[in-house]
């Protein structure tokens, strides 16, 4: 009950209206910043800190948080309409989401994303409330070799990726390997792959990659074949889903709240792992999974839902530990410390009424994110009604300044082409390019926990079967990677190639 | 024109206004030679290059100085973060970058000392190619074992390590990281040596597996374990410093145990080499007021960092002496095969 009374207690600071306005500039400001291709929201925030500088504590980060969840919104409407993620945890969604878009459903698929989006976040939010301190230890099991399982367990899910052949999926996610491989070698500091180019010491940037591989591809192959692509701007009775999308979404959010939420407890994980292993998570147990990859709500519904759980969940190790989860926290960890706030424990003993009025604030800035988005959905959607040539050419254009706005690197742009041109070429082979993203991905994360366990057990490799939840995830992972030659799977008629 | 087609130019348009903004972050240095008597030129942003993440140490303290600099400046000064390959991808934009002041940055050692010294990583500078401009923190290393570790004293620890060699994991940021060199410092003066494990996304990873009892002996800096040491979730058994932390007042420091070891990370900042002394004398006064500002001091205390300025010529004394040290060192640090 003390908690519920200290919680109140939140609302009513953060209900004083300069705070709200704080929580809805943030939202603003994020959902914009969500919607500028490559600006994700580590940068987004680090670029708005200096403005917050000058506000009170528990305003300043008020608003920090609610631009940190509007980005994860934002990202969304550009990955739905214009098949170009806005940040990395939205590639995914560009799949069903401009799939949807191409049937005319562009404003059901904004609307479903943003009531996900309310949803998981909230979910996650009641998570740090009522038991922030057990979750935040039990993100503490996983070390490496545990971290290293789960990525074995993300990596098999490469089989519910692949379309109508496994070794096309193999081959889309090697390449995604060998690109992730590129950069300084995290054993020995020594550069590798990088060709003597500078630009590549810091690997390729993911994000000048996807918009490269899922938007640029997709304009180039409109040309190579010369079919304008037939988008309508739906009309305002097709803004909202129909009960029959909305009932398919409901499980959907359900596995994506669970998916982003279990691993936004676990420190390194990034909101990306959590929107792609939604996404084959829905592959593998949705009922429509045959319809994925042609406009289905599911791959909508469960990776945005996903992703903001887990936006909000990792939270939770920082408020209870004072660790940030992932780079984005850490920037907002900074700007607590600048507030001369420390998180962790004693947040809650030394400055608990900012503490929890920054709770109770994320409660109100998911409504307001709902507020907001839901009315503007006529909006954003209403760009589709620009003619296909000139929307192309937004759409270039937007790429380009997307994929220079990363490091602020022409570089960042050669990339983009290079990639479009090679998504261009995957897609004439058939190769599906999903599971490229996946490993793209998960591979680093996994080469460093293998780094670090093998460290830890100074080179046995028993270590993972030696420690009970690494065993347990490296067994569900071998069953996955095994389940197509136990003739588990479905009849053939249903695996469709999901980027057909 | 239709109401719907206003509305769908206006949407269009607003979208492509909004990615215009911030996409002009970089414009080039112009190409006149920076005279004493006009630097800095009004309206004319200094960007301070930090080769590190946002919200991390660095950052965070130069992100402190910034409002002060501005002010004693009277021109606009841009943080901007260049992360990355352990500080190299910043170093290399600052010591590529035009010496006329309108750039700086933030130089950590060792990143920036050890970078150049490894031919293996392929930088494209040493430590000439900086001309430091003053010192701001030193972060002295510490070592510490879990609350509920059998090691109360460092004696007993270090004692115990070098009866059996590597039966600890002891935590570090990253291959020939301050913390790193710490342990390879130990090693060679007490023989004590650890099973190091590197996690190379920082020190919130480091501290990260520690809490979760993945690594029994966490290496880091004074600022790292500050809050850990309040919540008595880490035993700090020594500090790498001449003198006690005023952060952590209870803990000996490793002479105090007779141990010869001095470690840890200084951050300063330097302008690429070959800036002219005028404009150089402007932006050392101009930081010493911003390090030595009381509220700029007040806030990196709270921080655990305890605010040791040092001017640019003693700068470049340390510098140099802890480019003695690691050389030393080096082989120790190095990935064998």
């Amino acid at each position: 009950m003390e908690t519920l009374n200290e919680l109140l207690g939140g609302f009513a600071t953060a209900m004083t209206w300069q705070n709200l306005i704080f929580a809805f500039l943030g939202c603003l400001l994020g959902t914009i910043i969500g919607v500028l291709p490559g600006v994700g929201p580590v940068a987004g925030v680090a670029l708005l800190i200096p403005i917050t500088l000058n506000l009170d504590p528990a305003g300043s980060i008020i608003m920090l948080c609610a631009i940190f969840y509007g980005t994860q919104y934002g990202g969304t409407i550009t990955s739905v309409l214009l098949n170009t993620p806005g940040e990395a945890s939205s590639a995914i969604t560009t799949i069903d989401g401009y799939a949807m878009t191409k049937i005319g459903r562009a404003g059901a698929a904004l609307t479903l994303a943003a009531v996900g989006s309310f949803i998981g976040g909230t979910i996650a939010t009641v998570g740090l409330v009522a038991a922030a301190k057990p979750l935040g230890e039990m993100g503490l099991l996983v070390g490496p070799p545990e971290f290293f399982a789960l990525m074995v367990v993300g990596i098999s899910l490469l089989v519910a990726l692949a379309g109508k052949s496994l070794v096309k999926a193999v081959i889309s996610g090697a390449l995604g390997l060998l690109i992730s491989m590129v950069g300084i070698d995290p054993v020995a500091g020594a550069p590798r792959f990088t060709f003597g180019i500078d630009n590549l010491l810091d690997g390729v940037s993911f994000v000048a990659v996807i918009v490269g591989v899922f938007g640029l591809s997709e304009i180039l192959s409109f040309r190579r074949n010369d079919v304008t692509p037939i988008v309508h701007a739906p009309g305002f009775r097709q803004l909202f889903p129909s009960r029959t999308e909305w009932r398919r979404s409901a499980p959907s959010m359900a596995r994506g709240t669970g998916v982003g939420f279990g691993l936004g407890l676990i420190p390194g994980m990034t909101g990306s792992v959590s929107s792609l292993l939604s996404y084959a998570a829905e592959k593998k147990f949705s009922r429509f999974r045959h319809e994925l990859g042609k406009g289905a709500v599911e791959g909508v519904a469960g990776p945005e839902t996903a992703n903001n759980a887990h936006a909000n969940a990792a939270l939770i190790p920082l408020f209870t530990l004072g660790i940030p989860a992932s780079p984005t926290i850490a920037v907002l960890m900074g700007a607590f410390l600048q507030q001369g706030l420390t998180p962790g424990p004693s947040l809650f003993t030394e400055h608990s009424d900012i503490a929890w009025a920054i709770i109770a604030s994320l409660f109100i800035g998911n409504v307001i994110l709902l507020l907001l988005n839901v009315p503007l959905v006529g909006l954003w959607t209403s760009i589709l009604r620009v003619p296909t040539p000139i929307l192309t050419a937004v759409i270039l254009l937007f790429m380009v300044i997307g994929a220079y706005t990363i490091n602020f690197s022409v570089f960042d742009v050669y990339v983009m082409v290079g990639f479009g041109l090679l998504g261009l070429a995957l897609r004439n082979l058939d190769i599906p390019l999903a599971p490229m993203v996946l490993t793209l991905v998960l591979g680093p994360l996994m080469e460093r926990s293998l780094r670090e366990s093998l460290e830890i057990s100074q080179g046995d490799f028993s270590v993972f079967l030696s420690r009970p939840i690494s065993a347990v995830l490296i067994a569900v992972g071998l069953l996955i990677l095994c389940s197509p030659l136990l003739k588990i799977r479905k009849p053939k008629a249903l695996t469709e190639d999901p980027e057909a | 024109m239709s109401r719907k087609k206003i509305i769908a130019a206006f949407a269009a348009a607003s979208l492509i206004a909004l990615t215009g903004c911030g996409a002009n972050a970089n414009a080039g240095a112009s190409n006149s030679t920076a005279g004493a008597t006009d630097f800095p030129k009004k309206g004319k942003s200094i960007d301070l290059i930090v080769a590190f993440s946002s919200g991390g140490a660095v950052d965070t303290a130069a992100r402190l100085i910034q409002p002060v600099l501005e002010k004693e400046l009277g021109t606009k000064v841009e943080v901007v973060n260049k992360p990355g390959a352990g500080g190299q991808i910043g170093y290399t934009a600052l010591t590529s970058a035009k010496p006329d002041g309108y750039t700086i940055g933030a130089t950590g050692s060792p990143s920036v000392v050890v970078s150049p010294l490894d031919p293996a990583r392929g930088a494209k500078y040493t430590r000439d190619s900086f001309k430091p401009l003053g010192r701001q923190v030193f972060d002295p290393a510490v070592i510490a074992v879990q609350p509920d570790s059998p090691y109360k004293t460092l004696k007993e620890l270090l004692d115990a390590e070098k009866a059996t060699p590597k039966s600890l994991t002891a935590s570090t940021t990253g291959i020939q990281t301050g913390e790193h060199f710490a342990l390879a410092q130990i090693q060679q003066v007490t023989g004590s040596e650890f099973a190091p494990v590197h996690f190379s996304e920082g020190a919130s990873q480091a501290t990260t597996a520690f809490l979760g009892k993945h690594v029994d002996v966490l290496v880091a800096n004074v600022s790292d374990v500050n809050d850990l040491t309040k919540q008595g979730k880490a035993r700090v058994l020594g500090v790498m410093s001449a003198e006690r932390s005023p952060a952590l007042p209870d803990v000996p420091t490793f002479k105090e145990s007779g141990y010869d070891v001095e470690a840890g990370t200084a951050r300063g900042y330097s302008a690429p080499a070959g800036l002219p002394d005028a404009v150089a004398k402007k932006l050392e006064a101009a930081l010493e007021k911003a390090i030595e500002d009381p509220a700029v001091v007040q806030k990196m205390k709270d921080l655990g960092l305890q605010t040791s300025y040092l001017t640019a010529k003693d700068y470049e004394q340390m510098w140099a002496g802890q480019e003695g040290d690691f050389k030393q060192v080096l082989p120790l640090v190095q990935k064998k095969d």
